[in-house]
């Protein structure tokens, strides 16, 4: 089996928003100001809705552009609001009042987004385009953790970081438990959790867990394979991504949501600048999401978007050989 | 509740000041949005030189009137208000749209102290303004709780601001969805510490109002949302100041209020007028500005 780095210890799968709820409700007793902006999309993971907070719960019904301005301007008056909902519905629906209200002057507010290749909503829920369109927006912090672990640090990190926002709840089978209670978790800062020699899958979120089983099918092939958490896609931590090429001289990006605009471009860009290297993204291909059954035998959906251990182990072959190819 | 006719004369003289503040800011790349401006003057007048809490030395007072300009196109008139306020050197009506300057082509609160939102795109500043609306409650509804629980604070600070928010509303804006969103809001959380006031002004970028959408009947509409509806003659200083002090005083009724105030665009050029003008530009712009000179006199 794969070694790895200090703060990794691989464990059971648990549901990430598990970890966003935690870290929310212990955000929210410590801070009054903080509040929950409801949409009419509570989810049971978040656990914000107890009696003694019940007035600082802003339920703004379906319409998620005024909810976007109403939060912008309760942070202009020194609260901390939070949206929780489908990245399409609070976000993407209220892109431009994100824009315009809340990040040309970086009011504190956060957002709990759930987006992800997952389940059977649908191509109207299951968007995967929407977390590449908010990379373009300037002030905005993006977060996409691992695992539930990772999740409660990030969403503690982000809650006391003073600026607009987003963790990512990613629509998804639920990951490994990968990180350690003591691992230390900063914004803009990647997180190798082994270093390999042949090359480096460069992944975030979900997609961590599917790496994790890739490095042991390469293994089996005699391929030492490293892996590289980028948990924060804005601010990129170029310096570590760097660095992993110049180690393993082939990268592999691997991310659950459209490849368009994410962290595969985000790394290709850095590379490009910085140390051209080998790249093949992993990722859905242009491409809108639909409904799929999930179950521990099967999960439709990574089959069909290649998103699944084999099409990362598949990419990182297909990158080796680009690389050997330029020797 | 009438005003005397000296308070009245004094702001309708300020208000020729403002004219001519506008009129250098259109001067300098030939260009503005002189309809809206031009409409909506008497009321920015009547609000910072009459009617609002506001302190020209500390614009960021807590305890401040809020104002959206959500037709934030027209944020030329309340930076003619501000430099006249002193808050900015008179040259810097000469900087508008300039790299740099805080009197950027569309509002923006980052830039700009005096400004309470970047606005431009509409639709947007009633939810921003119901909002600030929404913090001013908020402050006074909170209690700390009853039940202990020793990870809330025991102690909680809240110092409570008391404030009103002003949001300025274009007739065309009206066709934005959010707006009615927003009118929904404020009702629903009862803040009768928000008031709207919509710069009825009939013209559009692309023709008139009610013929590109038909926001008719507008006070109907305002009425089946919940708010309390006041119509005005927007250029009529004796009306404004009477219509403001009135929602001023129903603090307390958990009604949000509109002010329907009837304007014209372009107002007091003739040639803005007749050609209902919403962006000047070059030669019609140029001698728009003329005649406003003839008229208000150049002050400089």
């Amino acid at each position: 089996m794969a070694t790895w780095n200090k703060h990794v210890a691989i464990g059971e799968p648990a549901m990430t928003g598990k970890g966003i709820g935690k870290a929310i409700k212990a955000a929210f007793q410590k801070d009054p100001k903080a509040l929950a902006i409801l949409e009419d999309m509570q989810f049971p993971e978040i656990e914000w809705f107890t009696d003694n907070m019940f007035d600082r719960m802003i339920e703004c019904g379906i319409a998620e552009q005024n909810g976007a301005c109403v939060a912008a301007a309760l942070a202009a008056e020194g609260f901390t609001p939070v949206i929780n909902n489908f990245l399409f519905a609070s976000m993407s629906r209220a892109y431009n009042q994100i824009r315009q209200s809340i990040l040309v002057d970086r009011f504190n507010v956060k957002f709990i987004a759930r987006e992800g290749v997952w389940g059977e909503v649908g191509v109207s829920h299951a968007t995967v385009e929407g977390w590449g369109s908010l990379r373009v927006l300037p002030n905005l912090v993006m977060l996409n953790p691992a695992d539930a672990v990772e999740a409660e640090k990030a969403t503690e990190a982000m809650m006391q970081y003073i600026g607009p926002a987003v963790i990512k709840q990613e629509m998804s089978p639920d990951p490994f438990t990968i990180f350690t209670q003591d691992y230390p978790f900063n914004i803009g800062k990647a997180y190798s959790l082994r270093d390999g020699r042949d090359a480096t899958i460069i992944a975030t979120g979900y997609m961590v867990t599917e790496a994790i089983r890739a490095v042991d099918l390469l293994e089996k092939e005699g391929l030492d394979v490293g892996v590289l958490n980028v948990s924060t896609l804005k601010p990129l931590d170029q310096e570590a991504i760097v660095a992993a090429a110049e180690r393993t001289g082939a990268i592999v990006t691997a991310e659950n949501s459209s490849d368009i605009n994410g962290l595969g471009d985000a790394v290709a860009c850095a590379l490009c600048e910085n140390l051209p290297t080998p790249l093949v993204k992993v990722g859905v291909e242009d491409e809108f999401g639909q409904s799929g059954l999930v179950t521990d035998e099967k999960d439709e959906l990574r089959e069909h978007f290649a998103l699944a251990a084999k099409d990362v182990a598949d990419a990182v072959k297909k990158c080796i050989k680009k690389k050997e190819a330029l020797r | 509740m009438s005003h005397s006719d000296a308070l009245v004369q004094e702001l309708e003289a300020k208000a020729k000041v403002l004219v001519n503040d506008c009129l250098d800011q259109f001067c300098t790349f030939s260009q503005g949005h002189v309809g809206g401006t031009m409409s909506v003057l008497e009321i920015i007048t009547a609000l910072y030189f009459h009617h609002l809490r506001f302190d020209p030395k500390n614009p960021d007072w807590p305890e401040r009137d809020r104002v959206v300009m959500s037709k934030a196109h027209c944020c030329e008139a309340i930076y003619a208000a501000l430099v006249e306020l002193g808050m900015y050197p008179r040259e810097t009506l000469r900087t508008y749209y300039c790299h740099a300057s805080p009197f950027q082509g569309h509002a923006d609160r980052w830039c700009t102290p005096g400004i309470d939102f970047s606005g431009g795109s509409l639709g947007q500043g009633l939810s921003f303004a119901a909002g600030l609306a929404l913090a001013e409650k908020l402050k006074i509804k909170y209690n700390p709780p009853s039940r202990q629980d020793t990870f809330l604070p025991r102690y909680i600070v809240r110092y409570n601001p008391k404030f009103r928010t002003y949001c300025i509303l274009g007739d065309g804006e009206l066709h934005e969805g959010q707006v009615w969103e927003a009118a929904m809001f404020a009702t629903k959380f009862k803040l009768d510490n928000l008031i709207a006031i919509v710069d009825y002004n009939k013209w559009s970028l692309d023709g008139p109002t009610n013929d590109i959408m038909p926001i008719e009947p507008l006070v109907d509409k305002w009425k089946a949302f919940g708010w309390t509806v006041y119509e005005i003659d927007g250029h009529d200083m004796h009306q404004i100041l009477d219509a403001l002090d009135l929602v001023s005083k129903q603090y307390g009724d958990n009604k949000p209020k509109v002010i329907i105030a009837h304007t014209v665009k372009g107002r007091g050029v003739s040639n803005w007028e007749e050609l209902h003008m919403h962006l000047g530009r070059g030669e019609e712009m140029m001698k728009g500005v003329r005649e406003g000179r003839a008229k208000y006199g150049d002050l400089e």
